[in-house]
């Protein structure tokens, strides 16, 4: 068993490695792509303007600079793009390669997801950065728990996963899986929090939206990290994470185990 | 060759496609929307064969014969619709981990290599994904690189290497870890003769040392010819030969080809056998085998008779009969075992 392990642990380092290389071959397309993720400062820049003469619900302007950095960084941090790998990987035949390997093609896209994150953070924080010197060098309040906001954002990276890996592995059965992720993302923009705070929306829907996947993938870690969730809330979102995780995870698997038995491995 | 012995045992084994089917046209994409039609393409019909260890075979066909679609049956990356096939030991579509380093598979149109990463790098990763023993790791890259002389085009950017270097660095990455079982797809596909030949010089040679079984696909009939003793016809899905080459040769254009040069030429050659050339002092003869020895006796005995030869078919000349559609029938249904 520690064998396993230990080979496991060994071929997480390999894989690593090799990934931390390649984001660093693309380190100009990596910085393009950390650019067009930051949708929240636009965002901020809305409604940082609409609060300047007086709060917008319990948010001032100051509130809205810290929760929409933390949105952008926290993107960041959780972000994946298995979707367009695994899409493209099936269409065109190079998933052969990683199932030739005598490991789960899902760990390597999970490692190398990961793996290229430090880029993307270093990437991000100066940018974070920036804005906050700009905006009025705001440090974030209270980050709260810190051992509660790293478990956050490793259930919102891993609900991040789960999400591609599933709509990823719609390509073993339509072309168009890609076209359907536009889908999820638009939902995504509008109700994680990304465009506008979710406690913000009104009564009644502010409770359905804050149930929903896409606030336990960005909304929760963000109100997390400036302080704006607390007691009962912390423990409520972190089950409510954990639950989207496993449904997404078993989703996945099901999704995953299906479409390799499907799987037509075109191209020669 | 008994069946526990076979390296890879294939019975009955099926393959079925299911593919959107429409007409051309806009209002047949727009009927399609709504009620999508499918066909079902037997890729593979009951194919049945088995390879014993160390054996290095070919699988000749025309485009879309089922060649490639068997080939992943056998390395495990589709599952069969129906049947049996057994490699090593494993039913290859479970995918276990103990078959996966027990065989390789090289695609010619395919990179495996990381693009932007020299190919040591690569190596160097699967030297841990397939947990090669260190000591065995450098012995065995030493000899590959050496054999295959890319000591130092692996240390430069995979995507900055020629076709040829990158097929070479492919096969390095595809044997280090010593695989029982080796599956080639066309991999000389695109490169210049010469580099052919190496590769082709390189797989025999590997072959011999390692005693690695070898599957092969090919458009390059020489490719074939050149590495496997044994070729399997597959056509329309189905085994139609299994043999040597000569034997497919035999059973395709039995007639020998016999030409001769003389002072004189007989009257009427028609009586020899099929006259393909006869021009000034030169007569060229297609000949049934068992008349070869009374037809060289009498040209032995032209005036001034030489350059006498007796010649198998050419080989273009079979495979352009073996690949032409209305031809391959001659193959019949029986499935030649002329080894």
């Amino acid at each position: 068993m520690s064998q396993r392990a230990g080979q496991l642990a060994r071929v997480t380092a390999a894989v690593w490695r090799i990934s931390l290389a390649e984001a660093i071959a693309y380190r100009v397309s990596m910085l393009m792509w950390v650019l067009t993720t930051t949708f929240p400062l636009v965002s901020l820049a809305l409604w940082s303007g609409l609060a300047a003469s007086g709060p917008v619900g319990d948010y001032a302007r100051p509130d809205f600079v810290a929760y929409f950095v933390a949105a952008f960084l926290i993107r960041q941090f959780t972000a994946s793009w298995v979707v367009w790998e695994l899409s493209g990987q099936i269409r065109s035949g190079d998933l052969n390669t990683l199932l030739m390997r005598p490991m789960s093609p899902m760990l390597y896209h999970a490692i190398q997801n990961l793996a290229a994150l430090p880029i993307r953070c270093a990437l991000a924080l100066p940018i974070g950065g920036v804005v906050l010197a700009l905006a009025g060098g705001l440090a974030w309040p209270n980050p709260g728990s810190l051992a509660a906001l790293a478990l956050s954002l490793a259930l919102a990276w891993l609900l991040n996963l789960g999400v591609h890996v599933s709509i990823g592995c719609l390509a073993f059965w339509v072309t168009e899986s890609t076209a359907l992720f536009e889908v999820w993302l638009g939902l995504y923009l509008v109700l994680s929090g990304a465009a506008v705070p979710t406690s913000l929306y009104p009564a009644g829907l502010a409770e359905v939206v804050r149930a929903l996947p896409f606030h336990a993938s960005l909304g929760f870690p963000v109100e997390l990290a400036i302080g704006r969730a607390t007691g009962a809330a912390v423990t409520h979102g972190l089950a409510l994470q954990a639950l989207w995780v496993a449904a997404f995870g078993a989703l996945a698997a099901v999704l995953w185990r299906r479409g390799v038995r499907a799987y037509e491995g075109v191209g020669t | 060759m008994t069946a526990a012995a076979a390296m890879v045992r294939v019975e009955g084994l099926c393959k079925r496609f299911s593919v959107p089917r429409r007409e051309a046209g806009l209002r047949a994409a727009l009927r399609a929307l709504v009620r999508r039609e499918y066909r079902v393409v037997e890729a593979v019909r009951d194919l049945e064969f088995s390879l014993a260890p160390g054996e290095r075979v070919g699988f000749l066909g025309p485009n879309g014969a089922g060649k490639t679609t068997t080939l992943k049956m056998l390395a495990g990356l589709i599952v069969p619709s129906a049947g049996r096939v057994e490699v090593a030991g494993f039913t290859p579509s479970d995918r276990r981990p103990e078959f996966l380093r027990r065989v390789s598979l090289v695609m010619g149109q395919k990179r495996q290599l990381s693009w932007d990463l020299p190919a040591i790098d690569n190596f160097e990763f699967n030297r841990v994904v397939y947990e090669i023993d260190p000591v065995h790791y450098k012995r065995r890259l030493e000899e590959l690189t050496a054999l295959l002389d890319v000591g130092e085009v692996m240390r430069r950017p995979v995507r900055q290497l020629s076709l040829g270097e990158r097929m070479k660095c492919e096969l390095v990455a595809a044997l280090l870890h010593g695989p029982q079982v080796l599956f080639l797809d066309e991999p000389t596909i695109g490169l210049d003769v010469s580099m052919q030949l190496g590769i082709r010089e390189f797989i025999r040679r590997y072959n011999a040392e390692h005693g690695a079984t070898v599957i092969l696909t090919s458009h390059y009939m020489e490719d074939v010819a050149a590495l496997c003793p044994r070729i399997l016809v597959i056509d329309g899905g189905r085994l139609r030969f299994d043999g040597s080459i000569e034997a497919l040769r035999r059973q395709i254009r039995p007639l020998r080809r016999v030409s001769v040069r003389a002072a004189a030429l007989p009257d009427d050659p028609t009586a020899m056998g099929r006259v393909v050339l006869r021009e000034g002092g030169r007569l060229v003869l297609d000949v049934a085998p068992e008349r070869v020895p009374e037809v060289v006796g009498a040209l032995v005995a032209l005036p001034e008779a030489q350059d006498l030869a007796v010649h198998d078919a050419p080989l273009e000349e079979v495979m352009r009969a073996l690949f032409g559609r209305e031809e391959a029938a001659d193959l019949g249904g029986a499935i030649g075992h002329a080894r």
